[in-house]
């Protein structure tokens, strides 16, 4: 058998340049690989042991390696001590109201408490309370979650989000992370087992910054002029509060001077803001159950899944039945996972192999498109997501333009760097629910039904 | 102060590992109580809020504007006497390497017999799970179904407005409509559904194989789901188009009528 040597330069595939080989090394090593084959001995498996059949929707060994993950869940504070227990020294983790500031003197300043789309400032959404138990330095290490209240930002950020980190893009939903070592200045070194309500009243926290009068949230640097004692995060805030409440209040305060230098709330409750929050929570944690039919069949998804009926009438393009498909299959996924917890508001899993679940196939993240940390160029990683029922419980309004989200998910440093910056933005990814309509009109498609043409977002 | 530092690892919880302090023991409490919330439904979408916030009150606004139903405790909200029932299960298999693999397949019809029907089919190993699953997806289509007159317009529509025909796969399924009286005169599958849908009076036709049990009765349901696709004299005049309870104003309700007048007719609820 005659084989034509490649010529030099030309090796383009690579098995050709195998057997070139082979003819011209000889038959000697001709020989020796016959021999080896000689001596395989090709018994087929099949008479003697019934091999297992890998099938695919056999998905029980999926749930064995499967991290274990914490779910959070909505509590209503109901007793006084509940309310103590949201004050930043019993390091809660909270949602909604005011934020426990961990690091509570260098607060984030600036253009990174507003969003950038609007320029209002950030409303609080949740906290999470998550030392690292192997690192010092994030002995205390809690992530806060800020979020700009209007849809349209929210839309805007959409685009925004897959951009560039370098770039500084725009972004409406931020969340910060800050961590501090056992020893610090702000908090004892013993931790209080819990308060009863006898040791409530002397139990406060220590140096505090100044806190906007209307929001609460951030930093109080600018300052009402007339009173000197209300201070405020920006212009606009000062301007609510003006015409709310504080135009009759200012002078009375001016009227009567108190000792401290401004009207710092009682440290030892916890304070309520005139302005615009969402109300407020405790998050309890539990760890997910597996399914409740575990003895059943692994992937229960299958439930939910649509599968759909044949309609010759609609002329659906290709592409369009697959993407259904895929979000279809996704969104059962979803949908069966959340079913072991309805309640649940917030996934936790900090794991190597953890990934978030999304409640579509589209305007999800893939792993390889995580960015690195801004600070120390380390690689990111799924932390925790945030879950649609929280949308419930904060009573958000329905409107057309009201808040929506599928999920939100963040990502921080693996590592958990630190730098000399208190508050370190992390990395945040929403994804929305598709709008039928924007499906439609971006792929310059109209069906010749007006159902479809009307058909809007959920 | 190492000791100490390992106690208080031990002691101190925070989000990845469990939390158990001595008072939160106390406020358990609170979340068993909860547990048994847990049954109650938390929305997931936009429209499963506005659904448990009970600012939607008939199925009717969701199939006006064709909104996807992605939750089936929405349609148990709305629709609330619905029923259902198992047509069938038939094991289907598989052949594989070690032998058979066999499943289950169950056809489940829903309905509250006052003019919603929904079907749902559902492959699973194990019959209850079938079952359960085929319920949930028959919920998530639910159609309605137009019922007319076969003559005089006395009394409530008894049957179905005029000659619709479904097919699936090679059946295909004719209805007629049939004098007050008549009774649903049909084969025991189809009957059931027209059962389901509230429909008194019919004849029916099928033609095509019509022992295979899923395309039988996928043809009868895709049959009443074309009665409100039928364009009768009613529909002849103008739609006005009405605002989803989600979209904004959009330009094309600006379009001129001209354009939207082009267009199959908006499907309205008769009376």
């Amino acid at each position: 058998m005659k084989v034509r040597l490649p010529a030099a330069g030309t090796f383009k595939a690579p098995f050709r340049t195998f057997t070139a080989r082979k003819s011209c090394s000889g038959t000697l090593k001709m020989e020796s690989n016959t021999n080896k084959l000689q001596n395989l001995h090709i018994t087929s498996n099949e008479e003697t042991y019934p091999v297992p059949e890998i099938d695919c929707t056999d998905d029980e060994d999926d749930e064995v390696m499967e991290p274990q993950v914490t779910l959070g869940f909505i509590d209503e504070p109901e007793e006084p001590e509940d309310w103590h227990l949201l004050l930043p020294q019993h390091f809660p983790n909270k949602a909604g109201g005011v934020p426990a500031w961990l690091d509570p003197v260098n607060l984030p300043s600036g253009k990174s408490r507003s969003c950038d789309f609007c320029g209002e400032p950030l409303r609080f959404v949740l906290q999470v309370y998550a030392p690292i138990h192997s690192k010092e330095t994030a002995y205390h290490r809690t992530l806060f979650v800020f979020m700009c209240p209007s849809m349209a930002c929210l839309l805007l950020d959409q685009h925004e989000q897959g951009k560039d980190r370098a770039a500084n893009p725009k972004r409406s939903v931020k969340v910060f992370r800050c961590q501090l070592a056992q020893d610090n200045a702000f908090y004892q070194l013993e931790e209080h087992e819990g308060c009863s309500e006898s040791i409530e009243s002397q139990c406060a926290g220590g140096p505090r910054a100044q806190l906007c009068h209307w929001c609460g949230t951030w930093k109080g640097e600018k300052r009402c002029s007339v009173c000197r004692k209300a201070y405020y995060c920006s212009k606009k805030h000062q301007e609510l509060d003006w015409r709310s409440s504080h135009k009759n209040e200012c002078h009375q305060i001016l009227g009567a001077p108190n000792d401290s230098d401004s009207i710092l709330p009682d440290a030892r409750k916890v304070p309520v803001f005139a302005g615009a929050a969402w109300p407020e929570y405790t998050v309890v944690d539990e760890t997910e159950k597996p399914p409740r039919f575990a003895n059943c069949d692994g992937n229960s998804s299958e439930l939910y899944v649509v599968q759909g009926q044949n309609e010759p009438d609609h002329m659906l393009s290709l592409m369009d039945e697959f993407e259904a498909d895929a979000d279809n299959r996704c969104w059962a996924s979803f949908l069966d996972r959340i079913s072991r917890a309805p309640h649940q508001v917030l996934r936790y899993c900090r794991e190597a192999k953890a990934k978030p679940l999304w409640a579509m196939s589209s305007g999800s993240l893939a792993t390889a498109a995580i960015p690195s940390c801004i600070y120390c160029s380390g690689p990111l990683r799924y932390e925790f997501q945030i879950m649609p029922q929280l949308l419930h419980f904060f009573h958000v309004e329905n409107k057309p333009d009201s808040l929506d989200w599928a999920t939100i998910v963040v990502f921080t440093c693996q590592g958990s760097c630190d730098r000399n910056i208190n508050y370190k933005e992390e990395f945040v990814w929403v994804q929305l629910y598709p709008t039928t309509a924007t499906r439609y009109r971006s792929s310059g498609y109209q069906s010749p039904s007006t159902n479809k043409i009307l058909r809007s977002d959920l | 102060m190492a000791e100490r530092g390992g106690e208080r690892g031990g002691e101190r919880g925070g989000f990845g590992r469990r939390f158990g302090r001595g008072d939160r023991g106390g406020r358990r409490g609170g979340r068993r109580g909860q547990r048994q919330e847990e049954e109650k439904w938390v929305p997931v979408t936009k429209l499963g809020r506005l659904v448990k916030e009970q600012k939607i009150s008939k199925i009717e606004e969701i199939y006006l504007h064709s909104l996807p139903v992605k939750e089936h405790q929405i349609v148990e909200t709305l629709v609330p006497g619905l029923k259902d029932e198992v047509m069938k299960i038939t094991p289907v298999q598989k052949q594989t390497r070690a032998g058979q693999r066999t499943r289950f397949k169950a056809f489940v019809v829903v309905g509250d017999c006052d003019g919603h029907v929904g079907l749902g089919v559902k492959c699973a190993k194990e019959v209850a799970t079938a079952i359960r699953g085929a319920i949930i997806l028959a919920k998530l289509s639910v159609v309605p179904v137009r019922r007319g007159y076969w003559g005089n317009k006395i009394g409530q529509p008894h049957t179905v407005p005029c000659k619709v025909t479904g097919k699936c796969g090679s059946v295909t399924v004719r209805m007629v409509p049939a004098p007050r009286g008549s009774g649903i005169v049909a084969a025991r599958v189809p009957k059931k559904v027209l059962q389901f849908a509230g429909i008194e009076d019919v004849f029916t036709s099928s033609r095509g194989s019509t022992k295979t049990l899923g395309n039988f009765v996928k043809a009868t349901f895709d049959c009443l789901m074309k009665t409100y696709g039928f364009l009768t004299p009613e529909f002849w005049k103008e739609t006005s188009f009405r605002m989803t309870p989600f979209q904004q104003f959009t330009d094309l309700l600006a379009i001129p009528t001209k354009g939207l007048m082009l267009e199959a007719p908006v499907e309205t609820v008769e009376a």
